[in-house]
């Protein structure tokens, strides 16, 4: 064999290696919202069990060095969450917002995507009010709505059944962390079970 | 009889490359950043998707395996800077001075984080400046010292790091994403002694 009959016999077997290799790298990407043990939505899970549960929403840790609920987080906010499943009956969340203090509620679902976000600026009357469901559960809301009345809270749709909320108010000052914590603690959580 | 047994090596040898060399591509696939599209602006970068639910899937992963939960679009914006206006990598053992402008938003904070996000350890254990607290000369124009040993006025410490990152979150911000950032809204940051 010349070498360039043995670099003919070796082609395909290096064009399917590559070809292989496309399709692990591809699938693997896909896979790995699914699939981390240490995503966002696991870490809050574990936390949401392990400790007291509560109808308001739990306290995540400050960020500092060596200890974080979940990674890249703003060590000047008090952050916390609330992890959700549809699948219980439709996600009730309230807040009341101070006079201009930073409050930031974004909905997450369990494999990343983030579907809603309301800041303080968002609220009306002062208040915060949003229903989370899936599309089934909002059409029956919908449904069971008077026809003329529009409806107190925000409705939205969640693309999955599973996912969390997390709560972020802005300490602008060291000395400001403990309203801040009030006002990540006074956010209130709540599944409402389906009426049968 | 030897021919045939040659063949299924090379089928085995091709698939296993075929998936180290997939793993290993993925791997530096979410190595550094969220996949497509950042926004730059000088040495900051932002990536803006990881906010949004059109999320793409490189971002996605590369959020699943960093255990975050993104800064969502709607209440702000996170910009990473790991080098000096200059281009050289931020060093730890290098005072530097960043100065304004920030871009406009409702509040904003400076983070000296590590590589990985963190905020970097300190003796004084300050990891972060707000805009409230924030002393600024007449007209708004500001400084903050980034050093190991404690200056006055505004100073964050770069502690022990060798190398280190800063966070600039700017919340609730009218930033217009579909354009190209002005450089010249961004703080600059210039080096000033190194060790």
């Amino acid at each position: 064999m010349t070498p360039r009959d043995r670099a003919y016999a070796l082609f395909p077997w290096v064009a399917a290696a590559v070809l292989i290799a496309g399709v692990v790298h591809l699938v693997s990407v896909l896979l790995i919202p699914h699939v981390a043990p240490r995503d966002a939505y696991r870490r809050l899970l574990e936390r949401a069990k392990s400790g007291p549960t509560a109808s308001g929403a739990m306290l995540l840790p400050r960020a500092v060095p060596g200890v974080q609920a979940l990674t890249r987080e703003d060590p000047a906010m008090v952050a916390g969450a609330c992890v959700f499943d549809l699948s219980k009956g439709l996600f009730h969340v309230r807040a009341s917002v101070g006079d201009d203090e930073f409050l930031g509620l974004s909905f997450h679902a369990a494999t990343g995507p983030i579907f809603h976000a309301v800041t303080d600026r968002g609220a009306n009357k002062g208040k915060i009010d949003i229903v989370v469901g899936d599309a089934r559960q909002i059409e029956d809301l919908a449904e069971a709505d008077e026809d003329d009345a529009t409806p107190q809270e925000t409705r939205v749709t969640a693309p999955g059944p599973k996912g969390f909320v997390m709560i972020r108010a802005l300490a602008k000052r060291p000395s400001d962390a403990e309203r801040a914590t009030q006002a990540v603690m006074a956010v209130r959580c709540e599944t409402m079970p389906a009426e049968e | 009889m030897r021919a045939p047994f040659d063949k299924y090596l090379a089928a085995l040898a091709t698939a296993l490359s075929g998936l180290v060399l997939g793993l290993l591509l993925t791997a530096t696939a979410l190595d550094e950043g969220y996949g497509f599209a950042p926004l730059v602006a000088g040495p900051w970068v932002a990536w803006p998707q990881t906010g949004a639910p059109e999320i793409d899937p490189y971002a996605r992963a590369a959020v699943a395996k960093r255990g975050e939960a993104p800064l969502a679009r709607d209440l702000g914006l996170v910009f990473v800077a790991s080098a000096d206006s200059a281009g050289a990598p931020l060093d730890g053992r290098c005072d530097y001075r960043l100065s304004a402008p920030v871009p406009a938003a409702r509040f904003w904070t400076l983070e000296v984080a590590t590589g990985e996000g963190a905020p970097v350890a300190n003796a004084a254990n300050r990891h972060v400046l707000t805009s409230a607290e924030i002393l600024r000369r007449e007209g708004g124009a500001f400084e903050v010292a980034l050093t190991r040993n404690a200056r006055s006025g505004n100073w964050l410490p770069t502690g022990a790091a060798r190398s280190f990152a800063l966070v600039l979150r700017l919340y609730d911000t009218p930033l217009d994403l579909t354009a190209k950032p002005n450089r010249a809204a961004f703080p600059a940051i210039s080096k000033l002694v190194c060790a």
